[in-house]
């Protein structure tokens, strides 16, 4: 074991807190990647995804791996001006378990589109995943982000999103992340543009030993920015997550709202919940705001179920799924929504 | 007409100083001579010289922080870490030297302790020059004296508690403050005693390139309840003084303790300060905290629960200026069932200052049934300041009901018209509505110190307009 710390906070705050960073075996890194050919893709570009360079992402090694030996290097480029899917699906199996892909999405000016990108793995499979998706969100932009991970609990899923949204652009992100047995996501956006806007929604869902560590990261640099980060989450078994939401107010942001509620519904007395919701501000005109709660499932409302002829665990699901219906429902296209509450029956 | 900017602000009250006499200053530094120097100077028993010498060795492995305000400035090559005023301690006002009792009158400390103080203790650099406490107190078993006395006269208590609450190991600074710690206070309330009038220790630094060190341990027993109240200050130099004091507070079984403190320090110290109470079963502690000055201030008073059904609250306030970094918070563990704790910080910013609020809420395997609210609030009063909020909250069983809520932004222009409609002006508006903002935290402040936190607040503010 080589163990690498990875997915900074981007400020510090005490060692003992443990939140930090978190710690993984850096030989993953090192390996041959194979090849990946289990994909499928709806709306690609023939174009060649850009060079890059990364303001965060989840650390040197993991974003090094991607520049230098990536195995799908995928672009979209969103040029309707309607609304349009578009889709990149991972499945992983034994001849195709290490992935790491480059996703580029470039929205052009005033344009819409919907993209959909799914990892799901073979029951019995290890797999490792190292992925990146950058988003260009040209002035007036309205783009919808689905990014489902249904990898089963043997596996390592690593995720760096980057994002840069211009002058009244608008990206609206859906998380759904319940596979691997250690999930790492660093989420960035920078929200350049006066007006621009970034919506998330993210849902976790852990059981058995399953360790999430989320590091969302929004910087308000525009105008009238906004930024709203929703993360709703359950965790079972012995279960752990770190959930670290930062939203900057960069000096010049003048009216910039922010936003940042996490919660965590406790299963069992094993699960291990740490949240670490920042604020940091640099400009007076804005606003604000995070909240932050951690507790089990509500006893009044297990026993209404309950009374009504539920037992325990069908009472607990039904809460699971009533607190993720919003984000669930948001989604448009109905068999990605049926895999999710098929996924929520079957982790619980 | 107001002034322009915070540094024409009359700070007379607490800048004033006296010429840098002393009866003994040790040579600048940090080694083991020194340490036995100290040791000596202050006729340590032989268990407190070995103390001092662990933890300086312990504070020689340790590193600097690797978070918050860049403290790199710190030289503790230009520091001395001990100064011995002119005079030995006194019980009577009268036999303190006339330079010293001066800057205590002009604090206000002997009137405060005549009209509404049950005892009081003032430092004066490293050694308390002046303790007190009235005669009923004494008769009920209180004991209320210097750190050096309760060394050498209730020996076994504070070998039981001293740096047992900050272990020396706890991060550099508690070692650094172990090794080289002078003066403070020991408060002893003996079972069910209840002391309804505060308790007051008040620490003066008026010694240049120095640092000070006080050590308080409180142990309020079974039962007993207590208010005690810290203030501090120091007049400004144009180099660095240096404040690692240490708290270590035992509230017993079904005890209260309160402990308020008004921070004031000149803007050249780094406050490097460490807080703790150990919270037994049923009892309660209760933190009331206000910070005005400091150039760097890293102050986290912690509270562990460690009894079933203890509580803790903590209701603080940080007002950073210009050339300010205030990194202040709370830390809560909760370690029994049944535990609960309330958190309501609020800071505000102005001309360039900085205030971070950082905390740890822990909610630990056994502590089923427990309860945590925080609520953080900050307000920016202007658009070259700096506020940042970085609280963590660890849950670690499912029997908990956790909260955590937290505002940042400016003062609503709105609110500013609707005054100023009144006839109010702009700068009395704003002071106004800062008052409000603040008023939870003066509310839990005795009287005599409210007021004074309002001075403060109005003092600063003065500058903040035009």
């Amino acid at each position: 074991m080589n163990n690498i710390k990875i997915n900074e906070t981007p400020v510090r705050t005490s060692r003992n807190f443990r939140i930090n960073n978190i710690e993984i075996d850096g030989t993953s890194f090192d390996s041959e990647i194979g090849e990946f050919n289990n994909v499928s893709l709806v709306g690609n570009s023939e174009a060649e995804v850009s060079d890059f360079d990364l303001t965060f992402g989840l650390g040197e090694l993991p974003i090094n791996q991607i520049k230098k030996n990536a195995n799908q290097k995928i672009r979209f480029d969103i040029k309707n001006k309607t609304d349009k899917d578009y889709k990149a699906f991972f499945e992983f199996d034994k001849d195709n378990f290490s992935l790491v892909d480059n996703i580029e999405i470039v929205a052009d000016e005033e344009t819409k589109g919907t993209v959909i990108i799914k990892y799901n793995s073979d029951s019995k499979i290890a797999a490792f995943h190292n992925g990146l998706i950058r988003v260009n969100a040209k002035s007036g932009s309205k783009i919808k982000i689905i990014i489902v991970n249904l990898l089963n609990n043997l596996s390592i899923n690593l995720l760096s999103i980057d994002n840069c949204i211009e002058e009244n652009a608008n990206i609206c992100y859906s998380i759904i992340d319940f596979g691997g047995k250690m999930s790492i996501t660093n989420y960035y956006s920078n929200l350049i543009g006066d007006l621009s806007e970034n919506r998330i929604n993210t849902l976790y869902l852990g059981s058995e030993n399953q360790r999430f560590d989320l590091n969302y990261i929004g910087e308000l640099r525009g105008k009238n920015s906004k930024i709203n980060i929703d993360v709703q989450g359950a965790l079972g078994g012995e279960a752990k997550k770190n959930f670290k939401g930062t939203i900057d107010f960069k000096k010049g942001c003048k009216k910039a709202i922010g936003s940042e509620n996490e919660n965590c519904l406790l299963l069992t007395d094993k699960a291990k919940s740490i949240a670490l919701p920042m604020l940091l501000c640099s400009e007076e005109d804005v606003e604000g705001e995070h909240s932050s709660s951690a507790g089990k499932a509500d006893n009044k409302e297990l026993f209404y179920i309950m009374s009504r002829g539920f037992s325990l665990k069908e009472a607990m699901k039904l809460l699971v799924r009533a607190k993720f219906n919003k984000t669930i429902e948001s989604i448009k296209n109905e068999e990605i929504r049926e895999e999710i509450i098929g996924e929520i029956e079957k982790r619980l | 007409m107001s002034k322009s900017n915070i540094e024409e602000i009359n700070r007379n009250i607490y800048d004033f100083k006296n010429k840098d006499e002393y009866d003994y200053k040790i040579k600048k530094g940090l080694t083991r001579e020194i340490i036995e120097e100290i040791s000596k100077q202050k006729g340590d028993p032989d268990w407190m010289r070995e103390f001092r010498l662990k933890a300086l060795e312990t504070y020689n492995k340790l590193e600097l922080p690797t978070w918050g305000p860049d403290i790199s400035e710190l030289n503790m090559d230009e520091i001395a870490t001990y100064v011995r005023p002119k005079t030995n301690i006194s019980s009577s006002w009268d036999d303190v030297p006339d330079d010293i009792k001066d800057t205590f009158d002009r604090l206000g400390i002997p009137e405060a302790e005549k009209t509404s103080l049950a005892g009081v203790g003032a430092q004066y650099d490293s050694e308390v020059v002046y303790h007190s406490m009235k005669e009923e107190l004494i008769k009920q078993g209180v004991v209320y004296t210097d750190m050096e006395t309760a060394v050498r006269e209730y020996p076994d208590l504070v070998k039981d508690h001293f740096m047992k609450c900050v272990p020396v190991a706890d991060h550099k600074f508690a070692a650094l403050h172990g090794a080289v710690w002078s003066g403070g206070s020991f408060v002893y309330v003996p079972k069910e005693v209840k002391v309804d009038i505060p308790l007051q220790s008040y620490f003066r630094l008026n010694s240049p390139e120095s640092g000070q060190f006080e050590h308080t341990l409180i142990i309020v027993d079974e039962g007993a309840s207590l208010h005690f109240i810290e203030g501090c200050s120091a007049p400004k130099y144009n180099k660095v003084n240096l404040h690692a004091g240490c708290v270590e507070l035992f509230v017993k079984d079904n005890a209260y303790l309160r402990y308020s403190t008004i921070e004031n320090w000149s803007k050249n110290m780094l406050n490097l300060n460490t807080k703790k109470a150990i919270v037994g079963k049923n009892a309660q502690m209760d933190w009331v905290s206000g910070s005005f000055g400091s150039k760097i201030s890293m102050l986290y008073p912690m509270s562990i629960l460690n009894g079933e059904g203890a509580k803790t609250e903590y209701t603080g306030i940080s007002f950073a200026g210009a050339g300010q970094n205030l990194d202040n918070g709370f830390k809560v563990v909760h370690n029994k069932a049944n535990t609960s704790s309330v958190v309501n910080a609020k800071s505000i910013s102005k001309n360039g200052g900085k205030c971070t609020y950082r905390s740890l809420v822990r909610i630990g395997e056994n502590a089923k049934n427990s309860k945590s609210s925080v609520s953080c609030e900050s307000l920016m009063l202007d658009d070259f300041s700096i506020s940042d909020t970085i609280p963590v909250n660890d849950v670690r069983n499912d029997d908990v009901e956790i909260s955590h809520e937290a505002k940042i932004g400016k003062i609503s222009d709105k609110t500013i018209f609707y005054l100023m409609s009144r006839g109010i002006s702009e700068e009395d508006a704003k002071a106004m509505i800062v008052r409000g903002f603040a008023y939870p935290i003066s509310k839990e402040l005795p009287v005599e110190y409210a007021v004074e936190m309002n001075n403060l607040i109005n003092m600063e503010l003065e500058g903040s307009i035009g």
